[in-house]
Protein backbone atom coordinates (compact mmCIF):
# COMPACT_ATOMS: atom_id res chain seq x y z
CA UNK A 1 0.00 0.00 0.00
CA UNK A 2 1.38 3.36 -0.65
CA UNK A 3 1.42 6.49 1.74
CA UNK A 4 -2.21 7.92 2.66
CA UNK A 5 -2.97 10.97 4.41
CA UNK A 6 -5.59 12.21 6.37
CA UNK A 7 -7.64 15.46 7.09
CA UNK A 8 -10.83 16.60 8.07
CA UNK A 9 -12.06 19.82 6.50
CA UNK A 10 -13.68 22.38 8.64
CA UNK A 11 -15.96 23.72 6.05
CA UNK A 12 -16.61 24.20 2.68
CA UNK A 13 -14.22 26.77 1.68
CA UNK A 14 -11.79 24.42 3.86
CA UNK A 15 -12.38 21.31 1.20
CA UNK A 16 -11.99 23.13 -1.81
CA UNK A 17 -9.05 24.69 -0.98
CA UNK A 18 -7.81 21.51 0.01
CA UNK A 19 -9.27 19.43 -3.33
CA UNK A 20 -7.98 22.94 -5.65
CA UNK A 21 -4.32 21.96 -4.24
CA UNK A 22 -4.37 18.23 -3.67
CA UNK A 23 -6.46 17.51 -7.24
CA UNK A 24 -6.94 13.96 -7.99
CA UNK A 25 -4.70 12.96 -4.89
CA UNK A 26 -7.47 14.72 -2.77
CA UNK A 27 -9.74 11.73 -2.18
CA UNK A 28 -13.33 12.39 -0.89
CA UNK A 29 -13.98 10.39 2.13
CA UNK A 30 -17.64 10.35 3.48
CA UNK A 31 -19.48 6.84 3.76
CA UNK A 32 -16.43 4.76 2.45
CA UNK A 33 -17.99 2.29 0.64
CA UNK A 34 -16.58 2.87 -2.51
CA UNK A 35 -13.43 4.63 -1.93
CA UNK A 36 -12.02 2.10 0.93
CA UNK A 37 -12.90 -0.85 -1.10
CA UNK A 38 -11.17 0.69 -4.14
CA UNK A 39 -7.84 1.14 -1.70
CA UNK A 40 -8.10 -2.33 -0.80
CA UNK A 41 -8.09 -3.30 -3.96
CA UNK A 42 -5.27 -1.75 -4.79
CA UNK A 43 -6.79 0.70 -7.49
CA UNK A 44 -6.16 3.45 -5.80
CA UNK A 45 -2.59 3.74 -3.46
CA UNK A 46 -2.15 7.07 -2.84
CA UNK A 47 -4.10 10.24 -1.79
CA UNK A 48 -5.00 12.77 0.98
CA UNK A 49 -8.39 11.74 2.68
CA UNK A 50 -10.81 14.44 2.63
CA UNK A 51 -12.99 13.52 5.28
CA UNK A 52 -16.68 14.65 4.60
CA UNK A 53 -18.86 12.62 6.70
CA UNK A 54 -19.79 14.84 9.10
CA UNK A 55 -19.27 18.04 7.39
CA UNK A 56 -22.49 20.42 7.43
CA UNK A 57 -22.72 21.94 4.17
CA UNK A 58 -22.75 18.87 2.12
CA UNK A 59 -25.94 17.47 4.46
CA UNK A 60 -29.67 18.63 4.25
CA UNK A 61 -32.67 18.24 2.62
CA UNK A 62 -34.69 21.07 1.30
CA UNK A 63 -37.95 20.88 0.32
CA UNK A 64 -39.35 24.71 0.37
CA UNK A 65 -40.49 26.60 -2.80
CA UNK A 66 -41.52 23.47 -5.13
CA UNK A 67 -37.65 22.72 -5.16
CA UNK A 68 -35.96 20.14 -3.86
CA UNK A 69 -32.52 20.35 -2.55
CA UNK A 70 -30.37 17.50 -1.71
CA UNK A 71 -26.58 17.43 0.12
CA UNK A 72 -24.18 15.56 -1.58
CA UNK A 73 -23.11 13.95 1.88
CA UNK A 74 -27.02 13.03 2.64
CA UNK A 75 -26.98 9.06 3.20
CA UNK A 76 -28.94 6.74 1.46
CA UNK A 77 -31.29 6.25 4.57
CA UNK A 78 -31.46 9.62 5.47
CA UNK A 79 -33.24 10.18 2.03
CA UNK A 80 -35.12 6.61 2.80
CA UNK A 81 -36.17 8.08 6.30
CA UNK A 82 -36.90 11.56 4.99
CA UNK A 83 -40.39 12.56 6.04
CA UNK A 84 -40.35 15.81 4.13
CA UNK A 85 -38.94 14.20 0.94
CA UNK A 86 -41.99 11.74 1.26
CA UNK A 87 -44.30 14.20 1.47
CA UNK A 88 -43.66 15.90 -1.67
CA UNK A 89 -42.38 13.16 -3.95
CA UNK A 90 -42.67 9.90 -2.14
CA UNK A 91 -41.28 8.48 -4.79
CA UNK A 92 -37.47 9.47 -4.44
CA UNK A 93 -37.47 7.99 -1.20
CA UNK A 94 -39.02 4.71 -1.95
CA UNK A 95 -36.77 4.80 -5.13
CA UNK A 96 -33.63 4.13 -2.09
CA UNK A 97 -35.02 0.95 -0.60
CA UNK A 98 -33.56 -1.35 -3.04
CA UNK A 99 -30.06 0.43 -2.10
CA UNK A 100 -27.61 -2.45 -1.28
CA UNK A 101 -28.63 -3.27 2.67
CA UNK A 102 -29.22 -1.22 5.60
CA UNK A 103 -25.60 -1.31 6.71
CA UNK A 104 -24.42 -0.07 3.36
CA UNK A 105 -27.41 2.49 3.25
CA UNK A 106 -26.43 3.94 6.46
CA UNK A 107 -23.06 4.74 5.12
CA UNK A 108 -22.94 5.67 0.95
CA UNK A 109 -23.97 8.86 0.54
CA UNK A 110 -25.90 9.73 -2.74
CA UNK A 111 -23.24 12.18 -3.81
CA UNK A 112 -20.88 9.51 -3.61
CA UNK A 113 -22.90 6.95 -5.44
CA UNK A 114 -23.02 9.30 -8.13
CA UNK A 115 -19.65 10.27 -8.17
CA UNK A 116 -18.35 6.65 -8.40
CA UNK A 117 -20.16 6.73 -11.92
CA UNK A 118 -21.09 3.22 -11.92
CA UNK A 119 -23.15 2.20 -15.23
CA UNK A 120 -25.63 0.61 -12.71
CA UNK A 121 -25.67 2.89 -9.81
CA UNK A 122 -28.95 2.67 -7.77
CA UNK A 123 -29.61 6.63 -7.62
CA UNK A 124 -29.02 7.77 -11.17
CA UNK A 125 -32.35 6.70 -12.86
CA UNK A 126 -34.20 7.44 -10.33
CA UNK A 127 -32.33 11.61 -10.50
CA UNK A 128 -32.15 11.23 -14.25
CA UNK A 129 -35.90 10.92 -14.42
CA UNK A 130 -36.43 14.49 -12.41
CA UNK A 131 -34.18 15.81 -14.56
CA UNK A 132 -32.03 16.48 -11.70
CA UNK A 133 -29.39 19.56 -11.65
CA UNK A 134 -25.84 18.54 -9.80
CA UNK A 135 -24.29 21.87 -7.93
CA UNK A 136 -20.39 21.44 -8.40
CA UNK A 137 -18.37 23.11 -5.97
CA UNK A 138 -14.77 24.75 -6.36
CA UNK A 139 -12.30 27.13 -5.57
CA UNK A 140 -13.12 29.21 -9.06
CA UNK A 141 -16.71 28.70 -7.71
CA UNK A 142 -20.00 26.83 -8.25
CA UNK A 143 -21.79 25.52 -11.77
CA UNK A 144 -24.65 23.28 -11.96
CA UNK A 145 -24.80 21.17 -14.53
CA UNK A 146 -27.51 18.68 -15.71
CA UNK A 147 -27.17 15.08 -14.48
CA UNK A 148 -27.23 13.86 -17.85
CA UNK A 149 -24.00 15.68 -18.87
CA UNK A 150 -22.77 14.56 -15.10
CA UNK A 151 -22.19 11.22 -16.01
CA UNK A 152 -19.44 10.79 -18.69
CA UNK A 153 -18.70 6.70 -19.10
CA UNK A 154 -18.33 3.95 -16.88
CA UNK A 155 -16.79 5.34 -13.21
CA UNK A 156 -15.82 8.89 -15.21
CA UNK A 157 -18.21 11.82 -14.58
CA UNK A 158 -17.81 15.71 -15.75
CA UNK A 159 -15.91 16.37 -12.03
CA UNK A 160 -12.57 18.10 -12.78
CA UNK A 161 -9.89 17.00 -10.30
CA UNK A 162 -10.26 20.25 -7.97
CA UNK A 163 -14.01 19.85 -8.62
CA UNK A 164 -16.59 18.55 -5.27
CA UNK A 165 -20.03 17.75 -5.76
CA UNK A 166 -22.22 19.73 -3.33
CA UNK A 167 -25.82 18.86 -4.01
CA UNK A 168 -28.62 17.81 -5.94
CA UNK A 169 -31.29 19.73 -6.98
CA UNK A 170 -34.85 19.17 -9.02
CA UNK A 171 -38.39 20.23 -8.65
CA UNK A 172 -41.70 18.14 -8.75
CA UNK A 173 -43.23 17.39 -11.83
CA UNK A 174 -46.61 18.98 -11.82
CA UNK A 175 -48.41 15.64 -11.83
CA UNK A 176 -47.92 12.24 -12.21
CA UNK A 177 -46.22 9.37 -10.37
CA UNK A 178 -42.74 7.30 -10.42
CA UNK A 179 -41.76 3.64 -9.63
CA UNK A 180 -38.04 2.31 -9.67
CA UNK A 181 -37.38 -0.87 -10.40
CA UNK A 182 -34.40 -2.86 -10.26
CA UNK A 183 -33.54 -6.22 -11.17
CA UNK A 184 -30.39 -7.90 -9.09
CA UNK A 185 -29.42 -11.62 -9.04
CA UNK A 186 -30.52 -11.57 -5.33
CA UNK A 187 -32.13 -9.48 -3.03
CA UNK A 188 -29.49 -7.53 -0.58
CA UNK A 189 -26.60 -6.11 -1.79
CA UNK A 190 -26.75 -7.34 -5.43
CA UNK A 191 -25.50 -5.42 -7.79
CA UNK A 192 -28.40 -3.66 -10.49
CA UNK A 193 -28.00 -6.25 -13.67
CA UNK A 194 -30.84 -3.67 -14.80
CA UNK A 195 -32.55 -1.36 -13.55
CA UNK A 196 -35.16 1.05 -14.51
CA UNK A 197 -37.08 4.37 -13.23
CA UNK A 198 -39.77 5.54 -14.86
CA UNK A 199 -42.23 8.92 -14.73
CA UNK A 200 -45.83 8.89 -15.94
CA UNK A 201 -48.88 11.70 -16.19
CA UNK A 202 -51.71 10.72 -17.55
CA UNK A 203 -54.33 13.09 -18.94
CA UNK A 204 -57.44 10.81 -20.74
CA UNK A 205 -55.80 7.88 -20.15
CA UNK A 206 -52.73 9.23 -22.39
CA UNK A 207 -49.18 9.96 -21.64
CA UNK A 208 -48.80 13.64 -21.38
CA UNK A 209 -45.71 13.19 -19.15
CA UNK A 210 -43.29 10.24 -19.88
CA UNK A 211 -39.52 9.85 -18.63
CA UNK A 212 -37.72 6.37 -18.36
CA UNK A 213 -34.49 6.29 -17.17
CA UNK A 214 -32.06 2.72 -17.24
CA UNK A 215 -29.52 1.48 -15.12
CA UNK A 216 -26.71 -1.27 -16.34
CA UNK A 217 -27.62 -1.18 -19.96
CA UNK A 218 -25.20 1.85 -21.20
CA UNK A 219 -21.70 2.75 -20.31
CA UNK A 220 -24.00 5.25 -18.43
CA UNK A 221 -27.02 5.12 -16.66
CA UNK A 222 -29.25 6.74 -19.42
CA UNK A 223 -32.89 8.62 -20.40
CA UNK A 224 -34.86 6.20 -22.94
CA UNK A 225 -35.06 8.70 -25.17
CA UNK A 226 -36.96 6.62 -27.92
CA UNK A 227 -39.18 4.44 -25.76
CA UNK A 228 -39.88 8.21 -24.29
CA UNK A 229 -41.21 9.34 -27.59
CA UNK A 230 -42.61 6.65 -28.70
CA UNK A 231 -44.78 6.18 -25.24
CA UNK A 232 -45.71 10.57 -25.39
CA UNK A 233 -49.21 10.93 -26.02
CA UNK A 234 -49.88 7.50 -26.81
CA UNK A 235 -53.28 5.78 -24.66
CA UNK A 236 -51.52 3.03 -22.31
CA UNK A 237 -53.58 -0.27 -22.51
CA UNK A 238 -52.04 -3.37 -21.94
CA UNK A 239 -51.88 -3.61 -26.22
CA UNK A 240 -49.80 -0.24 -26.07
CA UNK A 241 -47.57 -1.24 -23.30
CA UNK A 242 -46.95 -4.77 -24.90
CA UNK A 243 -45.60 -2.94 -28.07
CA UNK A 244 -44.54 0.27 -27.02
CA UNK A 245 -42.25 -1.04 -24.66
CA UNK A 246 -40.16 -2.84 -27.05
CA UNK A 247 -38.71 0.53 -28.26
CA UNK A 248 -36.34 0.77 -25.45
CA UNK A 249 -34.42 -1.61 -27.27
CA UNK A 250 -33.03 1.37 -29.42
CA UNK A 251 -31.60 3.07 -26.42
CA UNK A 252 -29.24 0.07 -25.16
CA UNK A 253 -25.83 -0.11 -25.79
CA UNK A 254 -25.80 -3.45 -23.14
CA UNK A 255 -22.44 -5.02 -22.01
CA UNK A 256 -22.33 -8.82 -21.42
CA UNK A 257 -20.35 -9.60 -17.91
CA UNK A 258 -20.48 -12.02 -15.14
CA UNK A 259 -24.59 -10.52 -14.12
CA UNK A 260 -26.06 -11.07 -17.71
CA UNK A 261 -25.68 -11.09 -21.23
CA UNK A 262 -26.45 -8.01 -23.70
CA UNK A 263 -29.74 -10.46 -24.90
CA UNK A 264 -30.52 -10.88 -21.16
CA UNK A 265 -30.32 -7.27 -20.15
CA UNK A 266 -32.27 -6.45 -23.76
CA UNK A 267 -35.38 -8.52 -22.49
CA UNK A 268 -34.91 -7.74 -18.73
CA UNK A 269 -35.15 -3.27 -19.79
CA UNK A 270 -38.61 -4.19 -21.86
CA UNK A 271 -39.63 -6.61 -19.35
CA UNK A 272 -38.73 -4.02 -16.16
CA UNK A 273 -40.37 -0.92 -18.82
CA UNK A 274 -43.83 -3.42 -18.80
CA UNK A 275 -43.67 -3.47 -15.25
CA UNK A 276 -43.29 0.21 -14.74
CA UNK A 277 -46.18 1.23 -17.33
CA UNK A 278 -48.60 -1.54 -15.54
CA UNK A 279 -48.11 -0.54 -12.43
CA UNK A 280 -47.96 3.36 -12.78
CA UNK A 281 -51.00 3.58 -15.60
CA UNK A 282 -52.90 1.33 -13.07
CA UNK A 283 -53.48 -1.78 -15.65
CA UNK A 284 -51.95 -3.99 -13.39
CA UNK A 285 -54.73 -5.19 -11.02
CA UNK A 286 -55.91 -6.08 -15.08
CA UNK A 287 -53.68 -9.14 -15.40
CA UNK B 1 4.60 13.48 0.79
CA UNK B 2 5.72 10.32 1.50
CA UNK B 3 6.86 9.63 5.02
CA UNK B 4 4.32 7.47 6.42
CA UNK B 5 2.61 10.27 8.39
CA UNK B 6 0.83 8.38 11.82
CA UNK B 7 -1.84 10.24 13.44
CA UNK B 8 -3.15 9.99 17.48
CA UNK B 9 -6.58 8.44 18.02
CA UNK B 10 -8.25 8.27 21.20
CA UNK B 11 -11.97 6.23 21.23
CA UNK B 12 -14.14 4.25 23.99
CA UNK B 13 -14.09 0.37 23.23
CA UNK B 14 -16.88 -1.37 25.53
CA UNK B 15 -16.41 2.45 27.88
CA UNK B 16 -12.80 1.78 28.05
CA UNK B 17 -10.69 4.30 26.52
CA UNK B 18 -8.34 3.11 23.49
CA UNK B 19 -5.39 5.27 22.43
CA UNK B 20 -3.14 4.43 19.80
CA UNK B 21 -1.12 5.61 16.59
CA UNK B 22 -2.54 4.64 13.25
CA UNK B 23 -1.73 5.29 9.93
CA UNK B 24 -4.22 7.43 7.41
CA UNK B 25 -5.84 4.23 6.01
CA UNK B 26 -5.95 1.83 9.42
CA UNK B 27 -9.58 1.02 9.14
CA UNK B 28 -11.34 0.35 12.39
CA UNK B 29 -11.87 -3.25 12.18
CA UNK B 30 -7.64 -3.31 12.11
CA UNK B 31 -7.14 -1.01 14.62
CA UNK B 32 -9.56 -3.10 17.08
CA UNK B 33 -8.11 -6.44 15.93
CA UNK B 34 -4.41 -5.08 16.95
CA UNK B 35 -5.74 -3.65 20.02
CA UNK B 36 -6.99 -7.21 20.78
CA UNK B 37 -10.57 -6.92 20.50
CA UNK B 38 -10.63 -10.03 17.81
CA UNK B 39 -13.79 -10.46 18.71
CA UNK B 40 -14.88 -8.39 15.90
CA UNK B 41 -14.29 -10.42 12.80
CA UNK B 42 -12.06 -10.21 9.74
CA UNK B 43 -14.81 -11.15 6.84
CA UNK B 44 -14.56 -10.34 3.68
CA UNK B 45 -13.15 -6.41 4.52
CA UNK B 46 -14.84 -4.89 1.44
CA UNK B 47 -18.28 -4.50 3.44
CA UNK B 48 -20.10 -7.11 1.84
CA UNK B 49 -20.34 -9.71 4.49
CA UNK B 50 -21.41 -8.09 7.95
CA UNK B 51 -19.19 -9.88 9.97
CA UNK B 52 -16.88 -6.69 11.37
CA UNK B 53 -20.36 -5.15 12.44
CA UNK B 54 -19.83 -3.31 15.64
CA UNK B 55 -22.25 -0.37 17.23
CA UNK B 56 -20.67 2.93 16.81
CA UNK B 57 -22.60 6.04 18.47
CA UNK B 58 -25.43 4.03 18.46
CA UNK B 59 -25.53 2.71 14.95
CA UNK B 60 -24.61 -0.71 13.97
CA UNK B 61 -21.35 0.03 11.60
CA UNK B 62 -19.30 -2.10 9.12
CA UNK B 63 -15.91 -1.46 10.74
CA UNK B 64 -13.87 -2.60 7.24
CA UNK B 65 -15.33 0.31 5.73
CA UNK B 66 -14.53 2.98 8.57
CA UNK B 67 -11.43 4.51 8.50
CA UNK B 68 -10.35 4.01 12.55
CA UNK B 69 -9.97 8.26 12.60
CA UNK B 70 -13.24 8.56 11.57
CA UNK B 71 -14.07 6.71 14.62
CA UNK B 72 -12.13 8.92 16.66
CA UNK B 73 -14.07 10.49 19.79
CA UNK B 74 -16.82 7.44 18.83
CA UNK B 75 -18.08 4.99 21.68
CA UNK B 76 -17.82 1.42 20.02
CA UNK B 77 -19.40 -1.63 21.25
CA UNK B 78 -18.72 -5.06 20.17
CA UNK B 79 -19.62 -8.39 20.62
CA UNK B 80 -17.98 -8.62 24.12
CA UNK B 81 -20.12 -5.35 25.50
CA UNK B 82 -23.65 -7.23 25.10
CA UNK B 83 -23.48 -9.72 28.01
CA UNK B 84 -20.88 -12.54 29.94
CA UNK B 85 -21.06 -16.30 30.04
CA UNK B 86 -22.73 -15.76 33.36
CA UNK B 87 -25.13 -13.34 32.24
CA UNK B 88 -25.69 -13.48 28.64
CA UNK B 89 -27.36 -10.78 26.64
CA UNK B 90 -31.30 -11.28 25.94
CA UNK B 91 -30.45 -11.75 22.14
CA UNK B 92 -27.02 -14.16 22.81
CA UNK B 93 -29.24 -16.61 25.07
CA UNK B 94 -32.22 -16.69 22.08
CA UNK B 95 -29.00 -17.54 19.51
CA UNK B 96 -28.03 -20.09 21.73
CA UNK B 97 -31.69 -21.58 22.14
CA UNK B 98 -32.62 -21.34 18.95
CA UNK B 99 -29.37 -22.66 17.26
CA UNK B 100 -29.02 -19.60 15.24
CA UNK B 101 -25.63 -20.63 14.33
CA UNK B 102 -22.71 -23.27 13.66
CA UNK B 103 -19.70 -22.10 13.04
CA UNK B 104 -19.95 -18.79 14.79
CA UNK B 105 -17.80 -16.49 12.44
CA UNK B 106 -21.29 -14.18 11.46
CA UNK B 107 -22.54 -14.20 15.24
CA UNK B 108 -20.53 -11.42 16.45
CA UNK B 109 -21.84 -9.05 13.59
CA UNK B 110 -25.30 -10.62 13.11
CA UNK B 111 -25.65 -9.96 16.97
CA UNK B 112 -24.40 -6.30 16.94
CA UNK B 113 -26.81 -5.46 14.11
CA UNK B 114 -29.58 -7.71 15.92
CA UNK B 115 -28.76 -5.48 18.88
CA UNK B 116 -29.17 -1.88 16.69
CA UNK B 117 -32.09 -2.92 15.01
CA UNK B 118 -33.37 -3.87 18.08
CA UNK B 119 -33.05 -0.95 19.88
CA UNK B 120 -34.46 1.19 16.94
CA UNK B 121 -37.93 -1.20 16.34
CA UNK B 122 -37.99 -3.11 19.09
CA UNK B 123 -41.23 -4.94 17.72
CA UNK B 124 -40.77 -5.63 14.06
CA UNK B 125 -42.24 -7.86 11.98
CA UNK B 126 -40.87 -11.19 10.70
CA UNK B 127 -39.74 -9.58 7.07
CA UNK B 128 -38.55 -5.97 8.86
CA UNK B 129 -36.08 -8.49 10.37
CA UNK B 130 -34.92 -10.18 7.08
CA UNK B 131 -34.08 -6.70 5.87
CA UNK B 132 -32.14 -5.81 8.97
CA UNK B 133 -30.07 -8.73 8.68
CA UNK B 134 -29.99 -8.72 4.90
CA UNK B 135 -26.30 -7.18 4.94
CA UNK B 136 -24.95 -9.66 7.32
CA UNK B 137 -24.20 -13.03 5.24
CA UNK B 138 -24.30 -16.61 7.06
CA UNK B 139 -23.00 -19.37 5.08
CA UNK B 140 -24.00 -21.93 7.44
CA UNK B 141 -27.23 -22.15 8.91
CA UNK B 142 -29.47 -20.31 6.38
CA UNK B 143 -31.63 -17.22 7.77
CA UNK B 144 -34.58 -18.75 9.50
CA UNK B 145 -33.22 -19.78 12.89
CA UNK B 146 -31.31 -16.18 13.14
CA UNK B 147 -34.70 -14.94 12.21
CA UNK B 148 -36.27 -16.98 14.77
CA UNK B 149 -34.00 -16.42 17.49
CA UNK B 150 -34.31 -11.59 16.53
CA UNK B 151 -37.91 -11.99 16.80
CA UNK B 152 -37.91 -14.56 20.14
CA UNK B 153 -36.48 -11.35 22.00
CA UNK B 154 -38.44 -9.44 20.13
CA UNK B 155 -41.62 -11.40 21.17
CA UNK B 156 -40.23 -11.52 25.00
CA UNK B 157 -39.38 -7.67 25.19
CA UNK B 158 -43.31 -6.97 24.36
CA UNK B 159 -44.34 -9.47 27.19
Amino acid sequence: MGSFQFYKPKGVEDLLKMKAELGERGLILAGGSNLLVYIRNGIINEGTFLDVKNLKPLKGIDTSNGKITIGAGETIREILESAKLREKIPFFPDSMKEFANPLIRSKATIGGNAADASPAADTAPPLLVLDTETVIGSHRGERVIPIKEFFKGPKKTALKPDEVLLRFQFSVPEAGKGVFLKFGLRNGTAVSVTSLAAWLALDGGKAVDIRIALGGVAPTPVRAINAESALKGQKLNEESILTLSEEVEKDLRPISDVRGSTEYRKDLTVELLRRALRKLSGTEAAL
Amino acid sequence: MSERKLYDISLTVNDREVKGRVKAETTLLDFLRSNNFTEVKKGCEIGDCGACTVIMDGEAVLSCITLALQAEGSKVYTVKSLGTWEKLHPLQKAFVEHEALQCGFCTPGMLMTAKAFLDKNPHPTRDEIREAISGNLCRCTGYKKIVDAIEAVSKREAE
